[in-house]
């Protein structure tokens, strides 16, 4: 059953989360749903528990994590859960009270230790949990919206609550890294009502976003069935972006690869209600945009024009990589940008150079076998975050086996269910594997910028950490910042579309990396309906549209930028040396 | 019986199975100080991240952090006495300290789990 999606004439719940793949919609559906509520009187708080949320770039406002109230929109507030600065308010109640009374050197030992990742995930979730069961907030507003971030960043996040309640219920000598939470029994009834509150279908609803694509639909599926197994069974599903005509060839093949997409919907996606929003020829930023979103087209034409002389390829990028020797290449961006797909291309192309490369992805939702086969020139890995804490639990015991009794191990085992042991045994394998760039090159396709981030956020973290450790620490481990921070070893792609907010998101990231002293060279602008001469209306305004995008990347990154046509087929096997043309 | 406790640098948890590495001391002295416990003998443990105040109220341990700073943590203390800095006690002076055999909390009866 399909019908366009109103939010006025479904009956809906205080609670909606909007979760699915990077790139689907989640934040324009979300925002849409929004202001259409507040709009009609009621009042309404869009939260984005998304790291690298772009919310403030699509009110066109300066947001933080208490809420900020919308001008154009009276009923609406907003608000921006940043894990970072959520951690270092955390940090700062901690350790504030004793400023000017312990030695520095002290304080600075304290606050290393609470600038692991561990803190800024009780941190995030923390709040994250307040939203969910804080009365004041219950009551003062009739509907409460999560953006979350991509899909498996939203699933830990809506799983924690049963993974702590479980841990503190199991757990037997003491709070363990939740010691760090102040009033761990109170904080226990937050993660309980947090559970209940998730679970309660006349609360709560999921809302499953995606786009008629298979891959997107694939992990809206896949969502779909774990968070029912944790008791979040109350769901629908939103189609963004649904093309209702076509009169070139370009806008065919596109209606169709979606009718096929939406013909061949996953199993389990099929009872669930289902609602259509269409495809729009304009990019949704601005509260009028958002407002029409689930109303009415705009088709607006722009008249810029391209600046660059001459626009670079894929080839050429590589080209460049071959011959200035890199060893880690990242990929890295926005969900949905295709990442995943530029860094197999670009390894197909090393390979072809005659390098031994190794492709790797830690995505938790990577499919990178779908897009290239191994061949003698390129070996293959993912970081599966699940396999690699069960390494590294079995790691640490064998190791404690040595010298311990079962009862002993017990009493250990139960500190390596602590959730975040997760981070360090994703950490170390991420280490692993870069130290693979030793004798090849590692081309390294990454999750959705705000996981990317944590993950370089905690490599300098537990850099300090490795410094001043006493254990036993592995080489890798040791080398991997070292490396991150030699330009002339590694380099990051920063992938984009020609559009707002993925630009937007690119030069936040960017920013991010400069921080970090990480280098990036090259920028790639993908799918870019512009470079296919697309005559249909509605397209060929949102080529126009992509101009300003394409000049913005040009005129930020240099001219070192190459740009990707959109392709109607999926690019995989074969269809990847199209790329490199 | 004497009280042991021991003042720690900032951690995460007991184990120190949180950070970037196995440090196998403290290891060793979660797994002695568990097996205390369950004999009825508590050995106390406070650490930077977790309990601060402790090293602000205890006046013989505010004023060797303000002079020596975190390099020389951890501190043990036995009945308020300064006994060992800079390291772990090995599980034979945690024995002497209490005035017990070293085997008594070495081999754990099983408990049923």
């Amino acid at each position: 059953m399909t019908k366009d999606f109103n939010p006025q004439n479904i009956n809906l719940t205080k609670y909606m989360f909007y979760t699915g793949k990077g790139g689907v919609g989640k934040t324009s559906t979300a925002c849409a749903t929004a202001v259409t509520l507040a709009d009609s009187g009621k009042k309404v708080l869009l939260i984005s528990t998304d790291p690298a949320s772009n919310l403030q770039d699509v009110f066109n406002t300066e947001l933080n994590n208490k809420g900020v109230s919308i001008k154009e929109v009276p009923n609406l507030v907003v608000a921006n859960l940043d894990p970072v600065q959520a951690a270092t308010e955390y940090r700062e109640t901690v350790i504030g009270p004793y400023r000017g009374k312990l030695p520095d050197a002290v304080l600075n030992n304290m606050e290393e230790q609470l600038s692991g990742s561990c803190t800024v995930e009780i941190a995030a979730f923390n709040e994250f949990s307040k939203f969910i069961t804080d009365e004041e907030i219950q009551t003062k507003y009739d509907n409460i919206i999560f953006d979350t971030a991509p899909t498996g960043h939203t699933l830990r996040m809506l799983q924690l609550p049963s993974a702590w309640d479980n841990f503190i219920s199991e757990n037997t000598h003491g709070a363990s890294c939740l010691g760090q939470l102040s009033g761990l029994e109170s904080q226990k009834e937050v993660y309980k009502k947090a559970v209940a509150t998730l679970a309660d279908g006349a609360l709560t609803t999921l809302v499953l976003v995606s786009r008629p694509e298979t891959a997107p639909l694939t992990e809206a599926e896949r969502a779909s069935v774990e968070l029912a197994d944790i008791g979040v069974k109350n769901q629908m599903l939103i189609i963004n972006g649904v093309m209702t005509s076509h009169d070139d060839k370009i806008s065919e093949s596109l209606f169709q690869k979606q009718q096929k997409a939406l013909s061949d919907m996953p199993e389990k996606l099929k009872p669930i209600d289902t609602y259509l929003v269409p495809l729009r020829g304009y990019n949704v930023t601005g509260v009028e945009n958002i407002r029409s979103l689930l109303i009415k087209d705009n088709l607006t034409v722009s008249d810029e024009i391209i600046k660059a002389h001459s626009i670079p390829g894929l080839k050429d990028v590589i080209e460049d990589l071959h011959n200035s020797n890199k060893k880690v290449i990242f990929a890295m961006g926005k969900g949905g940008v295709g990442k995943t797909t530029i860094a197999a291309a670009i390894a197909l192309g090393l390979s072809e150079k005659g390098k031994k490369v190794h492709l790797t992805t830690t995505d938790p939702a990577a499919h990178l076998k779908y897009v290239i086969a191994e061949t003698e020139g390129i070996s293959m890995s993912h970081i599966d975050e699940q396999a690699e804490l069960k390494k590294y639990q079995e790691e640490v015991l064998s190791k404690a086996r040595e010298t311990m009794s079962d009862d002993d191990l017990a009493y250990v085992e139960e500190d390596l269910r602590s959730p975040c042991t997760q981070e360090i045994a994703v950490f170390r394998a991420f280490a692993e594997i870069v130290e693979k760039a030793e004798n090849e090159v590692v081309v390294i396709d990454t999750a959705p910028t705000g996981h990317t981030l944590l993950l370089l956020e905690s490599t300098q973290s537990y850099n300090q950490e490795i410094e001043r450790s006493k254990g036993d620490i592995p080489e890798s481990a040791k080398k991997l910042l070292p490396r991150l921070h030699n330009a002339d070893e590694t380099e990051v792609i920063i992938v984009t579309l020609p559009e707002a907010t993925p630009v937007y998101e690119a030069m936040r990231l960017e920013e991010d990396l400069r921080r970090a002293g990480i280098n990036n060279k090259w920028w790639i602008i993908n799918s870019s309906l512009y470079q296919t001469g697309t005559t249909n209306q509605m397209l060929s305004a949102k080529a126009s549209n992509e101009i300003e995008w394409m000049n913005k990347v040009d005129a930020h990154a240099n001219g070192n930028f190459a740009v990707i046509p959109w392709n109607p087929d999926e690019i995989k096997g074969e269809s990847l040396k199209a790329l490199l043309d | 019986m004497k009280k042991i406790t021991i003042y720690e640098p900032a951690m995460c948890c007991p184990t120190g199975l949180c950070g970037v590495s196995v440090d196998p001391e403290l290891l060793r002295i979660s797994t002695v100080s568990n097996n205390l416990k369950k004999k009825g003998i508590e050995i106390e443990r406070h650490n930077l991240t977790n309990s601060p105040m402790k090293f602000m109220t205890n006046k013989t341990v505010n004023k060797m952090i303000n002079e020596k700073g975190v390099d020389e943590l951890p501190f043990t203390l036995v009945d308020e006495e300064v006994a060992i800095v800079g390291r772990y006690p090995t599980n034979q002076e945690i024995a002497d300290f209490l005035n017990i055999s070293v085997d008594s909390f070495d081999e754990e009866p099983t408990t049923d789990k």
